[in-house]
């Protein structure tokens, strides 16, 4: 018998330390974002010197974008997360579905500093600007032989063998109408317009048996570096990191035209702390922790007083001079395009790439 | 001893004694189910329920009905070849005003967008731009704010998705689609992912299946035959891999098989290739980490059937004058046919779902349902359609089950 | 007599083929598992041959990092959790299964194995979603019993396979003789039957243990498990630690296979013992 009560004890107990782990940590917030080494960069120039400063502890989950488990969150009130991490075209559909909590951003920051990436929205902060742009080894192409435009990558005879780009028909289909001569500016008016869908499609068709599709970001510089490709579409971040890891040196192609993905911080619906996370959000827009950022990751920092702040050697890898060649992932007639027509476009990307 | 009389006299259990035998029976049975209710119940509420609730998704048509009352009352008034009379335009524009600044707005119109790509958009502008009041002419309003509500596409799926349950997500899986006077038609050849999906599961879980098969067999026939001692050795060598966490031999092969990998390093160590191999990314590697995973699935039923093959039928045949080959094809391999059908049925139902190993080592188009039914659930958040997906998937599951239990027995079939 | 030893040399020449055979099925089974062990030592950053140099960094970092000492911690205790829910459950269950025949006997005994042959990912899914709507969405709780669903069918399967062997006149022995049922079942029943249910709750352990999708879709970062981290480093970009942790699964789901096997033997033993 006494053994039985110490086996129930036990349980009890364990049951106990189960539930008190849960509500252990009071003062902190649950920020998800996407990982890897973008996810290690705002630990260290950003959660770190919050807490810091503080005393709220950041705890930090990873996801994929995958908006399901933002809408099983709110929709059950059973929330794991605070702050989330969020792309345009989820920041859009969180924020109509009432998944994101609509915030009044001009009280709490200078909106100004942010116009260039294409300022903020009903629920979102720009945190983050990711540019994907046409790279190639500067050690293989020189001279005559460097690639300049998208054309370029569409020219088979001059540079034989495979070309990379990504599994995602948004930003393919976007190059894919570059490389047909539109200008970067008019990406979103051209494809959304009749047909559009279609030229783009159509342009692909041309390289598709040269094309090499990957999944993730680290697998595209893979191919790059092990020279499977001639070149390949690929994220600014990751070209740096590639470059300072294997001591490559991997260029990117700015004037050819490149898509800048904007990452937006949004506050869950309903959440108990929506006082630190917005603090938390300050914190990440700052101009320093802006450009603290950029310095580990090589990305542009999306408030425009970080620049000043940026090392040489970082300003000289920003596409300061190509501000013009670039194509924002944001705005009311992209995101609408893609956020009305992504499902039929995903089905006819993926029966396009498997035939 | 009056009892034994009795009974030996009339050839009958005394009543009295027949209560008793059966209530203690009765009481017995009523323990025992006590026993087994906390795990019935358990598995009842965690497994049957929920799968139940999945599969009720995929014919789920809650939004409509729900966010559309006056609509759905209405609609029957329409005709096709016809604009809709004033009354549905009125009873459209009703709801869609009760929708004014609601979050449900945007969930109906992901609803409508996955029949009509661009309803979202419409239904979101709508409602934007509608008044609080409805004016005299329903019709022109809602044409004055966006000239597709003329069009009959829009009015046909209303109608056609005005019932609580659907066919929607069930056809879609099938790459099929009602055109808007309702037949059943097939979906534009570059809409059409899902046939080819299941073919593409279909010819990788087969070609597993075989490969397993054909490799496994002789591996199991060697551990069969070999002595105790040393069976022993060769069983554990199979259970290594079986114990091994699936994400440790998915990451090891993952490691493996990269173009920088060591085994195109051996390769080439050995000259057998000049140029680094692709094994990572695609369908080779999907084959070659699969096989892996499941070989010992194939092994082990088919080791503990050998086992039980008697070798002096085996010395029988060939005592009887009969070559190898003819005693193998006759006598062993006959006898071997349920370890057969269970480690293929085995293999082939866990291929058929797989989703971790392909996530990770297979390339953008190596992808099988079980990968689309994660899609759909976390990131295209169409669960309606993912349900429809596992539908089939289980569907098929519960077919080869039902057939090879018959052939086999349920008993044959356990894993592990 | 030529002609036989001909035939025989064929066939010693078809052993031999076929042994090699079964040689590289098994090098083919066993060496991509091992091959983590030595680049979880490598001194380097990148997962190449050959390995530049030895060291403990990547252990160190395993061990010190609360990432990954959180995710051990919690793959632990869910593990622990899953494993007592499923033991009692399962045991009971197969108790009854064992004592008892009624009409409806099949059924019961495949509602409680279909969890197994259901892809894991449906029953994620399906998991995720109805979880969702009772608020167990990453939850301790909801990740426990989802894997205790997974385990429950394991350790019906084992326990029910020992009481095959175990003779019900010893209970009703016990009983005739004026002992309670529970003292009946402590004292007899299980005994008798404690290796299938240790090799019952060590199976409802590694599975819960080595689990992963269910992991991916019920867990959140509060019940980050071993799997789950690895997994998201895998898909993400593998680092050395990554292979650290990978030879700290394959150390205890193998220690735990061995236990099972020396348990397995013992039972045999034991059984020919008694024949």
């Amino acid at each position: 018998m006494d053994k039985t009560r110490k086996g129930l004890a036990a349980t009890v107990a364990f049951t106990l330390a189960i539930a008190v782990s849960h509500y252990a940590s009071a003062e902190s917030i649950t920020v998800v974002n996407q990982g890897g080494s973008p996810g290690d960069a705002q630990k260290v120039a950003v959660f770190d010197p919050f807490t810091e400063e503080t005393g709220i502890e950041i705890l930090v989950d990873t996801y994929n974008q995958e908006l399901a488990k933002i809408r099983a969150q709110v929709e059950t009130g059973n929330l794991i997360w605070d702050v989330a991490s969020v792309h345009s075209l989820n920041d859009a559909i969180g924020c109509d579905e009432g998944l994101l909590e609509p915030i009044d951003w001009a009280e709490h920051i200078d909106e100004s500093k942010f116009e260039a990436v294409g300022g903020f929205t009903d629920c979102g902060a720009p945190y983050l600007v990711s540019p994907g742009a046409l790279v190639y080894d500067a050690d293989r192409w020189q001279g005559d032989m460097v690639p300049r435009s998208w054309a370029d990558f569409w020219n088979v005879e001059k540079w034989p063998g495979k070309r990379a780009l990504p599994f995602q028909p948004d930003q393919v289909l976007e190059i894919a109408l570059m490389s047909d001569g539109v200008a970067p500016r008019d990406v979103p008016k051209v494809l959304a317009a009749p047909g559009g869908v279609d030229r783009a499609f159509a342009q692909l068709e041309k390289i598709k048996p040269h094309v090499l599709w990957w999944k993730s970001g680290d697998e595209s510089m893979q191919l790059l570096l092990t020279n499977e490709v001639v070149m390949g579409y690929g994220w600014q971040g990751r070209v740096n990191v590639a470059n300072r890891s294997s001591g490559r040196n991997l260029k990117i192609v700015w004037e050819a035209g490149y898509t800048s993905a904007v990452i937006y911080l949004a506050v869950m619906a309903g959440s108990p702390k929506v006082e630190q996370a917005i603090e938390l959000v300050k914190y990440s827009l700052e101009a320093q922790s802006q450009a603290r950022y950029a310095e580990i990751m090589g990305y542009p920092p999306a408030n425009v007083d970080s620049y000043a702040m940026l090392s040489d050697e970082n300003r000289a890898n920003q596409p300061t001079e190509y501000l013009d060649r670039g194509m924002m992932q944001a705005g009311s007639l992209y995101i609408g395009f893609w956020r009305d027509n992504g499902d039929s476009i995903r089905q006819r990307f993926s029966t396009f790439t498997a035939r | 001893m009056s009892a034994t009389t009795t009974f030996a006299e009339t050839g009958q259990v005394p009543r009295r004694l027949r209560t008793l035998v059966r209530r203690a029976e009765r009481q017995h049975l009523t323990k025992m189910l006590a026993l087994m209710a906390p795990s019935v119940v358990f598995v009842a509420l965690l497994f049957v329920v929920p799968i139940a609730l999945f599969l009720f998704r995929s014919v789920d048509n809650v939004e409509i009905p729900k966010y559309l009352p006056n609509t759905v009352a209405e609609i029957g008034q329409w005709h096709e070849g016809e604009l809709p009379p004033e009354g549905v335009y009125r009873a459209l524009t009703e709801d869609l005003i009760a929708l004014k600044g609601e979050p449900e707005a945007a969930v109906l119109g992901r609803r409508l967008n996955y029949s009509v790509p661009g309803f979202r958009g419409l239904v979101t502008r709508t409602v934007r731009q509608l008044p609080d009041t409805v004016p005299a002419s329903a019709r022109e309003l809602l044409a004055g704010i966006d000239e597709r509500w003329l069009d009959p596409v829009y009015w046909a799926t209303l109608k056609q998705q005005s019932g609580r349950i659907t066919d929607f997500y069930l056809l879609s899986a099938m790459d099929l689609k009602r055109g808007a006077d309702g037949a059943i038609t097939q979906v534009d050849e570059t809409q059409a992912v899902f046939l080819s999906l299941y073919g593409r599961t279909l010819y990788t879980s087969v070609g597993v299946t075989v490969i397993c098969l054909l490799i496994g067999y002789p591996v199991a026939a060697v551990m069969a035959s070999a002595g105790p001692a040393a069976a022993n050795w060769l069983l554990m060598l199979v259970l290594v891999p079986f114990w091994t966490s699936l994400l440790v031999r998915t990451t090891a092969w993952v490691v493996l098989l990269q173009t920088e990998g060591l085994v195109n390093k051996i390769l080439i160590y050995l000259g057998i290739i000049n140029e680094p191999l692709s094994l990572m990314f695609n369908t080779a590697g999907v084959f070659i980490a699969m096989v892996h995973v499941l070989l010992p699935y194939m092994i082990l039923p088919l080791y503990s059937v050998m086992k039980g093959v008697s070798p002096v039928h085996l010395r029988a045949a060939s005592s009887l004058g009969a070559p190898p080959v003819t005693v193998f094809r006759t006598v062993y391999l006959p006898l071997t046919i349920p370890g057969i059908a269970a480690g293929c049925t085995l293999v082939f139902v866990l291929s058929v779902g797989f989703y971790v190993t392909p996530a990770l080592v297979g390339g953008p188009s190596d992808q099988m349902i079980g990968y689309f039914i994660a899609y759909f659930t976390n990131s295209a958040v169409n669960w309606g359609l993912a349900s429809a997906l596992g539908a089939f998937l289980i569907l098929v599951i519960a077919v080869i089950y039902l057939v090879l239990g018959k052939v086999v027995g349920f008993d044959k079939l356990r894993v592990r | 007599m030529q002609n036989f030893r001909r035939r025989a040399g064929r066939g010693s020449l078809w052993q031999l083929a076929l042994r090699v055979f079964v040689g590289l099925v098994l090098a083919y089974l066993v060496l991509p598992i091992l091959v983590v062990i030595p680049l979880s030592f490598t001194a380097g950053q990148l997962l190449v041959f050959p390995i530049p140099g030895y060291s403990l960094q990547w252990y160190e970092d395993f061990f010190t990092n609360p990432l990954w000492t959180g995710a051990l911690w919690n793959s632990v205790m869910i593990g622990v959790a899953t494993t007592i829910l499923a033991t009692i459950l399962g045991t009971l269950a197969a108790l009854g299964l064992h004592g008892s025949k009624f009409r409806l006997k099949p059924v019961v005994v495949a509602l409680l194995i279909t969890p197994l042959a259901a892809p894991v990912v449906i029953v994620a899914v399906a998991t995720f979603y109805f979880f969702a709507s009772i608020n167990l969405v990453g939850t301790y709780l909801g990740v426990i019993l989802a894997h205790t669903l997974l385990a429950l069918p394991f350790v019906v399967i084992t326990v029910t396979a020992t009481l095959q062997g175990f003779d019900t006149n010893l209970t009703r022995a016990g009983a005739s003789l004026g002992a309670t049922p529970v003292h009946v079942f402590r004292t007899v029943t299980l005994p008798i039957i404690s290796p299938g249910i240790i090799s019952g709750a060590l199976f409802a352990f590694v599975t819960s243990f080595d689990e992963i999708v269910v992991a991916l879709f019920v867990a959140s970062p509060q019940q980050r498990t071993l799997p789950r981290q690895i997994f998201s480093g895998v898909s993400e970009s593998i680092s050395p630690t990554i292979m650290a942790a990978a030879v700290v699964l394959l150390v205890i789901s193998l220690g735990l296979m061995i236990v099972m096997e020396l348990l397995r033997r013992r039972s045999e033993r034991l059984v020919g013992r008694a024949r």
